[in-house]
């Protein structure tokens, strides 16, 4: 019973990860019809800056800020000098050209931190384990659920209750109409897309003293992410994190006896849903 | 546009190439891969430079063309065209069905589709080990020898005599397609790739056109691995999983999209590249990143287009050679 709890927070802790991936991807998605494979590549970014600055400053709170809103302004420059160009083409064009981007951007990182893996440790506060009864949980991973869980709650606040809020979603519902009623929709874009990849850095920073940064783990992360998305429903935040906790709790709950059958029923049921419910789960119609 | 350019002429072209290949490399190893992986690559150019379907599954049948291959020759000794035969069968019902399902879903949808029907394939080889090896793979896969029944059986074991039989293979599987799409089936790829609710609104079933592209990538793909696999004597896992997809997708695109030639500078500056560059640089991923970058928002006609430029301004006629931006041109 305890072995099973277990792999529940195992679940939601990683599907929380693929939360925030998933987040990013479905706001710039929505919002600007535009599919990022660099994705993954920039939470990759995420996991070696919050090494780097935690390697300089030997603290690891501030790694965790910083590395997000670095990777955020890297998300600006890039938005800026290329992606912004390509929100008008079709889909397979934009996929074969963040392609590159991903290339680039993974082989800089290998130049910049070499090919071995950066291993990345939790603050001493967050080491050891939680024992409650017979119940033993790392407490770092709580606090990964805890503190996605804010941002989640953070980002819908925002979604529903604020002025940007209203704009990103009308934007993501028309968004020629939005900048027909006057609204700067070019600053509307840099600012959505900066924020769905600062979600994937920050995503990369947090998954960092669990996995250590790798400069191909943003790969493996790019297909979950999509697999989620498409699942959840493309464009649909709700959706994106329905999405994520149903992979993540599959994924760890078969990963003690059918690992490689998760990933089967994983691709298999996202392609059963885009043939059946194009939309997903969330998804508008 | 050389449209109208004989069979004859392209005959004569990669004939030539096929034979310079092997000398200009100064290995019939790596000039097979090159020929090898440029069938798969033009096996992606069908869909992508022809059709304007991004296909991320592309290893599925390149693998689904090596184990059907390995398989036949280990445990029931076919000759090579038996081997080939089950390989083109395998890779060309995948595709069929594949095909079938994908095109039922536009953009990112498609994409999807065709990378989640990819993924199964590699996590069902993977468990499949008592037929594909699992991690593994196949090993010991034999270059089955090229029986005719008429003539004695001809041994394919020596490099070099290999390399024959994947030139003789390439050189008809290229004209065939070469003619596939100089045809009206060609001119309806396009239409498609250029407009498809137009095609539609003409009344070409398009699905109908859609799934033939696809049998034929599949086949040619399938072709590629098939061969590919007698040529290393391995089958490994890795002919299957998601990053030969990709690299298949660098070369179509690298070379030209929508032009066969282009696929093989594609293939060979990629495969020479690797194997000249990553032991002086190990990073030069990251300037086939910028190149495909490059590529993509500036010149369609990739590698291809630059060779034909620079052909032109040798021969004089190219006079403004700072032609920046230049449409899509199909051989």
């Amino acid at each position: 019973m305890n072995m099973f709890l277990f792999e529940v927070m195992n679940g939601v802790a990683l599907g929380m990860i693929y939360f925030l991936m998933a987040a990013g991807l479905t706001i710039i998605f929505g919002m600007m019809n535009f599919v990022n494979f660099a994705h993954g590549a920039l939470y990759a970014v995420g996991a070696y800056l919050c090494f780097q600055v935690i390697d300089w400053s030997g603290n690891f709170w501030l790694g965790l800020i910083v590395a997000p809103i670095l990777v955020g302004l890297l998300a600006l420059v890039l938005e800026r000098t290329l992606i912004r160009h390509l929100y008008s083409f079709d889909h397979p064009t934009q996929i074969l050209i963040t392609m590159g981007v991903m290339l680039v951007i993974r082989e800089v990182i290998l130049l910049i931190w070499g090919t071995v893996p950066k291993p990345v440790s939790p603050p001493d506060i967050l080491t050891g384990v939680m024992v409650m009864g017979d119940f033993v949980y790392p407490y770092y991973r709580m606090f990964v659920i805890a503190v996605t869980a804010i941002i989640g709650l953070g980002l819908w606040l925002m979604l529903e209750r604020t002025r940007f809020g209203i704009m990103i979603r009308a934007g993501s519902e028309n968004s020629k109409m939005v900048s027909l009623l006057g609204l700067n929709s070019n600053l509307l874009f840099s600012v959505t897309f900066v924020l769905g990849v600062a979600l994937a850095g920050l995503g990369g920073a947090l998954i960092s003293p669990i996995r250590g940064a790798d400069a191909f783990m943003g790969v493996e992360a790019l297909g979950i992410a999509f697999v989620v998305v498409v699942i959840g429903g493309m464009g649909s935040f709700p959706g994106a994190l329905a999405g994520a906790l149903v992979v993540g709790l599959v994924q760890s709950l078969s990963a003690g006896f059918w690992p490689e059958g998760t990933n089967i029923m994983i691709y298999a049921v996202m392609a059963m849903i885009i043939l059946l419910r194009p939309n997903g789960l969330f998804g508008r119609t | 546009m050389n449209k109208h350019t004989p069979i004859s002429i392209h005959f004569i072209a990669v004939a030539v190439l096929a034979c310079v290949l092997p000398v200009a490399l100064q290995s019939p190893i790596l000039a097979a891969e090159v020929l090898i992986f440029a069938l798969a690559a033009i096996g992606c150019n069908l869909l992508l430079g022809y059709t304007g379907l991004l296909p991320f599954g592309q290893a599925l049948f390149f693998g689904a063309g090596a184990y059907a291959a390995s398989l036949s020759a280990i445990h029931w000794q076919s000759s090579m065209l038996p081997c080939l035969l089950f390989a083109i069968l395998a890779g060309g019902l995948l595709a069929i069905a594949v095909g079938y399902l994908s095109i039922r879903r536009q953009g990112i949808y498609f994409v999807m589709l065709t990378l989640a029907f990819g993924q199964l394939g590699y996590f069902i080889a993977y468990l499949a080990e008592g037929i594909t090896g699992g991690e593994d793979g196949l090993l010991d896969v034999p270059r089955a020898a090229l029986d005719l029944w008429i003539v004695p059986a001809i041994s394919l074991d020596s490099d070099w005599a290999f390399y024959g039989w994947v030139a003789l293979v390439f050189v008809v599987s290229f004209i065939s397609l070469q003619r596939l799409v100089d045809s009206p089936l060609g001119s309806v790829l396009q239409a498609i790739k250029q407009n498809e609710q137009r095609a539609i609104a003409i009344g070409y079933q398009v699905r109908f056109y859609k799934i033939a592209v696809f049998a034929f990538s599949g086949i040619v793909t399938a072709l590629a691995g098939a061969l590919y696999a007698m040529l290393l004597n391995f089958a490994p896992l890795s002919n299957i999983d998601i990053e030969t997809s990709e690299v298949i997708i660098f070369m179509c695109v690298l070379g030209g999209l929508g032009s066969l030639y282009g696929s093989i500078v594609g293939a060979g500056v990629y495969l020479v590249a690797s194997e000249m560059l990553s032991d002086i640089w190990p990073r030069w991923m990251l300037l086939l990143g910028l190149l495909m970058i490059f590529v993509m928002l500036f010149a369609r006609g990739g590698l291809w287009l630059g060779l034909k430029l620079l052909w032109q301004g040798v021969k004089g006629y190219g006079q403004d050679k700072k032609v920046k931006k230049v449409e899509v041109s199909h051989d």
